[in-house]
């Protein structure tokens, strides 16, 4: 059916209506830019393999969800089931960047008692003449919540490969140290379906770890 | 998964084989320089692209037509009108309409055409006749078997050719017939031939136009093939259209094209109209013409498509903006659109208000991402929609203006400035439009807006309970029409909630072309409470639809996937016909007997 892979992520798109949540996604999915996307209501589900290491691939499903206010109630339900998200704001509307707090207050109310990986993307970074957020004071809020800071332009092709896949090594790596663990009822992490190659590949790793230590 | 990619124009090979591929389809369905025309636009996106283009014309590729071109009717109509025999005809085979039993076959299969079946009696040799059933039914069981075989073409139509015989007053079908086939005759004449050798069903088809009145056909099939323009071919359906909608697939999330059929308008001018076509066109405007519209007997005669010389005054009387009674229409415009523009002159500058910024810059935002691109980029159509949909936003503070309810503007401004333009709506330059015209339009879509809101206004209120209690009975549904389908989603968890809630923010709207969804308000505004209760059941049938490719889905991922892509670009009236009809079937099996199938 498709290529063997490690592990399945769940990753969250979210942010204020229209910073490109959609055309990142599917920049990134489908390689390339979309010259119409109608406003997302609700959900819309996407999916790619992503190559960590050589011969290491993860399986990443992306819930893209709707901006605006009002699908709230639909979209918070998917926070639960993610092991990742990726909060857009738009470098050049100041209020997306704003926003990012309450967007993160809004996960943490609803993903309990997961948590998600965060990073934050300042998108549309091909506009840099219209920015109104620099690199440094999105860098220093990032840091604040203890999150990446990236900035992407889907128009462009720029970062968007790296924005998805820093953030899959990083929760690869939390997966690898047992900081996140697959559970039963929960769909942020899920094994591959070759269970043994899955668990030696594991122990390889971990049994490396040890003797670095 | 891979999803076509974007592929440039085809060439004239590709082209041949397309047609020749659909010649089939293109024959029944169409009228010779329409096809032709869409032949050509079909092309355009030859190589599999889905997704519009910023030149907007990706969209054509394989649509059916939306609406049947315009002939002239004026000729046929006064002798019907003056028919009487006709007329007694159509009243004796009222329960055929929607609303009784027999529906479910007129749905599928227009209503029968005694027109046409008529000539089609006095010049093919007689065929033998059944005699005709009684047509009460008194249980459920009585109706399955009475309309498990509505199904079948053919037999139903031998029927019907025998009532035809009975009941028509043959002078009158001969002279109706004759002016239609003259107007037809003159088309062929005027139409470019196609060159010798050039195998397609376009010119085969003007050849069967001209044909008709001989009867010189040797198949009687044939002319119900042409006559019959819209209506569907089950087989045809299942044998064509499957393998098609496998290989395109769309590649976007939501991507069903919005942007507006390529016959809606044919920009060579009026196509020719099938007998028909004539006669439902005949009936509509005697219904309309008053003094007192019958809104009981239109919403009939609408349920199964309104021709589209008559849609924009029938959509303003099925949404009950227009009043019924003829002298009091155009009072009624009047006062509305005075209205309309009174709420401007209060609200609109309030926009950039502090209560209001957010809503206004929400529409204003949304706006230049809708289709098709090439009409609501233009600035005048641009600043309609956002009056329209800032206005009725701050009018409804309970929802206010919500994602979803911008694509719900596009059929009404699309059916109404259809009425006042040549080319077609893609090509129209709205600035070339009377600006009184455009306040007409403007103030006309807000209403029906309005009147289409209000029927499902919880669909957009906080948390958005009529989606989610719709999601809900859609699940319940589906779980008893179709158990398997059902289970199959469950077991691989897929949530109707993760595929269905756009179906019911957006009226299907992302799901299908434009052209579809026109055609498919035909139908909603003919039922009662259609925006909403009617629609759960058109989903319902919608999902059903696609049981085979479900079924054939083996992981959540791919499932979800097909479901929020549904392949359904080249889709046309036919396929929406058939889709209604069993909304229908499923409406009148639950919604008496809504523990029917409980266990």
């Amino acid at each position: 059916m498709e290529a063997i892979w490690l592990y399945q992520f769940r990753l969250i798109v979210i942010g204020d209506s229209t910073v490109g949540k959609s055309c990142l996604i599917r920049r990134f999915t489908e390689g390339r830019f979309p010259q119409v996307s109608d406003p997302t209501v609700g959900v819309d589900f996407f999916s790619r393999l992503v190559e960590i290491e050589p011969g290491k691939r993860i399986k990443l499903q992306i819930w893209d969800t709707a901006g605006q206010e009002r699908f709230r109630s639909i979209t918070r339900a998917y926070y639960r089931n993610s092991v990742g998200g990726l909060l857009l704001f738009d470098i050049t509307n100041r209020r997306s960047f704003q926003n990012v707090h309450e967007w993160l207050e809004e996960t943490k109310v609803h993903v309990q008692p997961y948590q998600i990986v965060f990073v934050l993307v300042g998108h549309k970074c091909d506009l840099d003449t219209q920015r109104q957020v620099t690199r440094h004071e999105a860098e220093k809020v990032a840091a604040g919540y203890g999150m990446k800071y990236i900035e992407t332009s889907a128009r462009d092709a720029i970062n968007v490969e790296k924005a998805f896949t820093d953030l899959t090594r990083e929760i690869y790596e939390l997966v690898k140290r047992g900081e996140i663990t697959i559970q039963e009822g929960w769909e942020g992490v899920k094994s591959g379906f070759v269970p043994n190659v899955v668990h030696s590949s594991e122990e390889v790793v971990k049994s490396d770890r040890r003797c670095l230590c | 998964m891979s999803p076509p990619m974007h592929g440039g124009g085809a060439g004239g090979e590709q082209r041949r084989d397309f047609r020749s591929r659909e010649s089939n389809f293109l024959l029944e369905a169409e009228a010779p320089l329409d096809a032709e025309l869409r032949g050509n636009r079909r092309l355009r996106g030859g190589g599999g692209q889905w997704r519009p283009a910023r030149d907007g014309q990706h969209w054509h590729r394989t649509w059916p037509p939306l609406g049947r071109g315009i002939g002239q009717p004026e000729g046929c109509g006064e002798t019907m009108a003056s028919d009487g025999a006709r007329r007694q005809f159509w009243k004796r085979s009222s329960h055929r309409l929607p609303g009784s039993i027999q529906h479910v076959y007129g749905a599928q299969h227009p209503p029968f055409d005694p027109l046409v079946h008529g000539t089609l009696i006095k010049t093919v040799p007689k065929t033998p006749t059944t005699p005709v059933k009684p047509k009460r039914v008194s249980t459920f069981q009585e109706f399955e078997s009475n309309t498990s075989d509505a199904w079948d073409v053919g037999e139903d139509d031998d029927e019907l050719l025998a009532m035809a015989a009975e009941s028509l007053n043959t002078e009158v079908v001969m002279e109706t017939a004759n002016q239609v086939i003259q107007n037809h005759s003159r088309r062929c004449q005027e139409q470019p031939r196609l060159p010798e050798g050039h195998v397609c069903g376009d010119s085969e088809q003007a050849e069967h136009f001209c044909d008709l009145p001989l009867g010189t056909g040797s198949d009687g099939r044939l002319v119900k093939s042409v006559s019959e323009s819209h209506t569907s071919h089950p087989a045809d359906i299942l044998s064509d259209a499957a393998p098609l909608q496998r290989s395109q697939s769309l590649p976007y999330a939501s991507t069903a094209p919005l942007a507006y059929g390529s016959d809606e308008k044919n920009a060579l001018g009026p196509p020719a109209l099938t007998e028909r076509e004539a006669y439902r066109l005949e009936k509509f405007r005697q219904l309309l013409a008053g003094p007192n519209t019958d809104l009981e007997e239109l919403r009939k005669l609408s349920w199964s498509g309104i021709p589209k010389q008559v849609r924009p005054i029938t959509w303003k009387l099925l949404s009950g903006y227009l009043p019924a009674n003829v002298d009091r229409r155009e009072g009624t415009l009047r006062r509305k659109q005075k209205e309309y523009f009174a709420f401007i002159e209060q609200y609109y500058d309030s926009r950039n208000d502090e209560a209001h910024q957010d809503t206004y810059r929400q529409i204003h935002i949304d706006i230049p991402r809708m289709s098709p691109e090439t009409l609501i980029l233009q600035p005048k159509v641009t600043e309609i929609f956002e009056r329209i949909l800032f206005i009725w936003a701050i009018r409804h503070p309970a929802s206010g203006y919500v994602q979803g309810i911008n694509d719900l503007v596009t059929p009404f401004f699309v059916v109404f400035i259809c009425e006042h333009i040549e080319e077609e709506v893609e090509n129209v330059d709205v600035s070339c439009v009377p600006e009184e015209v455009l306040r007409n339009i403007e103030a006309d879509s807000y209403w029906c807006l309005s009147k289409l809101l209000d029927g499902i206004q919880d669909n957009y209120t906080f948390a958005q309970p009529g989606i989610q209690m719709k999601v809900r009975m859609l699940e319940e549904l589906v779980g008893r029409i179709d158990e398997q389908v059902h289970r199959h989603l469950d077991q691989h968890e897929v949530k109707y909630l993760q595929f269905a809630f756009r179906w019911m923010n957006n009226l299907l709207m992302r799901e299908m072309p434009l052209r579809c969804t026109v055609r498919l308000w035909d139908t909603y505004q003919s039922e009662p409470e259609g925006f909403s209760h009617f629609h759960l059941y058109v989903c319902a049938a919608f999902l059903v639809r696609w049981r085979k490719e479900i079924l054939e889905e083996k992981d959540f991922q791919e499932l979800l996937i097909f479901l929020q892509n549904l392949p359904t670009a080249h889709w046309g009236n036919e396929e929406v016909s058939v889709l209604l009809a069993e909304a229908y079937r499923l409406k009148f099996a639950f919604a008496d007997a809504p523990n029917h199938y409980k266990k």
